[in-house]
């Protein structure tokens, strides 16, 4: 396999199983998770060197896990308490753990060169050249954990898929109808947590955390319904990975950057062209009448004051 | 300022810090308020990862790693980025978060590949640039606190000049914006506030604890109160409490000023979560215990005036039979009743009701009775108004003639 395939192939992996979850987080206004996580596992990383003195891969991505598991059940703890709103739960969950792996760097591990870069977060222009040899052949090793990873988020998401998706439109129902809000939501985290540490360790933080958002959020302006956005999320992920590569190559830039900046493309298409998007609007906009001035509060289609923060 | 600092009882350099961190607090916790309150906690982790792009612009437009440029750069991207957000979520049904987690993704990712694009063109001159955003406290020096002074000056009288408006915007946009107030401006105007909070805050803890130090005092100022002055009042001394304790803490144990200063604050959020008279975990957990051991004892006693009617005063392990309680419930309620005088045991284990005891086991018999018939019989009463009786306390909800006549009712008091 060329070196391009591979890099293609591993971003679009790590697409997939970001776009099988990132709508269920988008949906349920947490889509910065994948960013608290990306924080959160330092001190994970730092205890580790600390308590067994090894930077060796598993260890340290086992550490990281824990931290980022329990990053998002803080959270959800924090949420749960009904004190603090969920997006101001993730903003005081993940700079703390951040600050505590900071602090343990500084007191513990600074002779070590300690650093996210150097540790858990991948470079997935390294892709290729990290290969397991299994007989004759030659397997690269992110594309097959990344693999493995979405092959987990496809059952999850195909074993759960009912509670998932009605404990995130409507957890009052979903209750009524026996499932648990509580225990589908932590599922889902740790299986974010999970997802976004292994992906950290073959591609990259802000890789991850882009194709947890901005596929899904793309997808979320061209589609109403929840199979066709995880559908559309993936696809789109895939296009990104795709574009991205050639982007990068031809500007002899950062493939990550790149695949990050083809998606954020794709969503402004989708916000410019989409169904509901601007040029739509302002083609609607012109093909009506112009209500006349008594008219003109109440005329149909005449776009409602969007409530401010206030409302839940 | 030098005479300000010259006046606290602390070595120069500390004193600095110091200084630099109840602004940076003051001004965060009052800023941040805005954001938290319009579910938008998280820009500043937008704006932080934002600025990337904008210090990357910089450095090719000066050529050198001037802080100044590279700041201004960094507070204009985090601008663009800001407004961008804004827009995402007027103009399409995303939630704030998903808006500002599209613009963090692709800001960063634009100033990564700008960097990596400039790696090859520029050698190493611009090593470290995205350091510069990540660094901890930096030595402050006088000068910086000095800018930090004045922009955290024009912040508050901003927001002090506008609360009325900022307060309509935040709560009600609908209603700010039919009652004529630029809903548009405002908006941008509160951008503008947490862009200039976290361009001082960059210097003081780094960009992705500055994050925290946007919602922290917010959140601890507002499990105290609900009132939205009092709100900002207390967030901004929670902001400079925590970084002056933060800030000192960290020079005494010769840590990094950033991540302490953060802890602080965490800890002052949990904290206030923990223990906020009237609203905290442990006031909330104390009065659910309450409740139960009230619900407790009063079952407890309506079953024992029923055994007591139908026999012997029963011991304990009577009672918890007849009444199918656990026999552990049934003993903590008669501990209860017993600390309060309503039973009493006798020498052989016997409990039996005292006097007040009695008249308590009555009176809730009738409130369960009046309750049952108000549910069965209520809509037939012809109250002269839509009155909805509290459950605890018909009689005292309904009034005596009422509860007098679903007594009736209720088949003349069936005891």
């Amino acid at each position: 396999m060329s070196d391009h395939l591979v890099i293609v192939l591993t971003a679009g992996l790590v697409a997939t199983a970001c776009g099988l979850l990132g709508p269920f987080l988008v949906v349920r206004r947490i889509a910065l998770m994948g960013d608290a996580v990306s924080h959160a596992v330092l001190p994970g990383i730092v205890a580790v060197f600390v308590l067994f003195g090894t930077r060796a891969p598993l260890p340290v991505i086992l550490g990281a896990a824990t931290l980022g598991v329990v990053c998002v059940l803080l959270v959800d703890a924090l949420r749960g308490t009904g004190l603090v709103r969920q997006d101001a739960a993730i903003g005081l969950v993940f700079p703390m753990l951040f600050a505590l792996g900071v602090l343990g760097v500084h007191r513990y591990a600074e002779s070590a060169h300690i650093d996210l870069d150097a540790t858990i977060y991948g470079e997935i222009a390294f892709a290729p050249f990290r290969v397991w040899e299994v007989g004759d052949l030659l397997l690269a090793r992110s594309a097959v954990i990344m693999g493995a990873v979405v092959a987990l988020n496809l059952m999850f998401v195909l074993l759960f898929w009912k509670e998932l998706r009605s404990t995130s439109f409507d957890p009052d129902f979903a209750r009524t109808a026996g499932f648990s809000p509580a225990l589908v939501t932590r599922l889902l985290l740790v299986g974010v947590a999970v997802t976004a540490v292994t992906a950290f360790e073959s591609v990259g933080a802000i890789l991850v955390v882009t194709l947890l958002i901005v596929p899904a959020a793309a997808a979320r302006l061209l589609v109403d319904r929840m199979a066709p956005l995880v559908m559309a999320a993936v696809a789109i992920g895939w296009a990104s990975a795709i574009g991205g590569e050639a982007v990068a190559t031809r500007l002899d830039a950062s493939i990550a950057g790149s695949m990050g900046l083809v998606a954020g493309v794709l969503f402004l298409c989708a916000l410019v062209a989409g169904p509901r998007g601007l040029v739509a609007r302002a083609v609607a906009r012109r093909r009506r009448p112009r209500p006349g001035p008594l008219l003109a509060a109440g005329a149909p289609g005449a776009r409602p004051p969007r409530a401010g923060g206030g409302a839940d | 300022m030098g005479g300000l600092i010259g006046l606290i009882p602390l070595p120069y350099p500390d004193a600095v810090v110091a200084l630099g961190a109840a602004l940076l607090g003051i001004t965060a916790g009052v800023v941040g308020c805005l954001a938290v309150l319009s579910q938008r906690s998280l820009v500043g982790d937008a704006l932080a990862h934002s600025a990337l792009p904008g210090v990357a612009v910089a450095f090719i437009a000066t050529g050198a790693k001037d802080p100044a440029a590279l700041l201004a750069g960094a507070a204009c991207a985090g601008l663009v980025g800001a407004v961008l957000i804004v827009g995402i979520e007027r103009g399409t049904r995303l939630p704030p978060d998903a808006a500002i987690g599209v613009v963090l993704s692709v800001f960063f990712s634009l100033g990564i590949v700008l960097l990596t694009h400039l790696a090859h063109d520029a050698g190493a001159e611009q090593a470290g640039l995205e350091r510069y955003l990540f660094g901890q406290a930096a030595g402050l020096l006088e000068r910086d606190v000095q800018v930090m002074a004045v922009l955290a000056a024009v912040a508050l009288a901003v927001v002090a000049a506008g609360l009325r408006p900022i307060t309509a915007l935040l709560f009600d946009r609908g209603f700010a914006a039919v009652s004529g107030l630029p809903v548009r401006v405002l908006e941008l105007l509160v951008t503008a506030l947490l862009v200039v909070a976290i361009v001082i805050g960059l210097r003081t803890v780094g960009a992705i604890l500055m994050v925290a130090m946007l919602i922290a005092p917010c959140a601890a100022a507002r499990q105290l109160t609900d009132r939205m002055p009092v709100l900002l009042v207390l967030a901004g001394l929670t902001g400079a409490v925590v970084g002056v304790v933060g800030a000192l803490a960290a020079a005494r144990g010769q840590a990094p000023a950033g991540p302490v200063i953060v802890l602080v604050a965490s800890a002052a959020v949990a904290l206030a979560v923990l223990g906020a008279p009237g609203r905290g975990v442990l006031w909330t957990a104390r009065r659910t215990v309450r409740a139960r051991r009230r619900q407790r004892a009063e079952g407890v006693l309506v079953d024992l005036e029923t055994a007591m009617h139908a026999g012997a005063p029963p011991t304990a392990a009577e009672l918890a039979a007849v009444s199918g309680r656990p026999p552990a419930q049934v003993r903590g309620g008669l501990a209860d009743l017993a600390g309060s005088g309503r039973a009493r045991a006798d020498a052989d284990g016997r409990w039996r009701l005292t006097e007040t005891g009695a008249a308590a086991a009555h009176a809730a018999l009738e409130s369960r009775t009046l309750w049952a018939a108000w549910l069965e019989h209520g809509a037939h009463l012809g109250l002269p108004d839509a009155r909805e009786p509290d459950p605890r306390d018909v009689r005292g909800s309904l009034g005596d003639v009422a509860a007098d006549r679903l007594m009736a009712l209720a088949g003349g008091g069936r005891r």
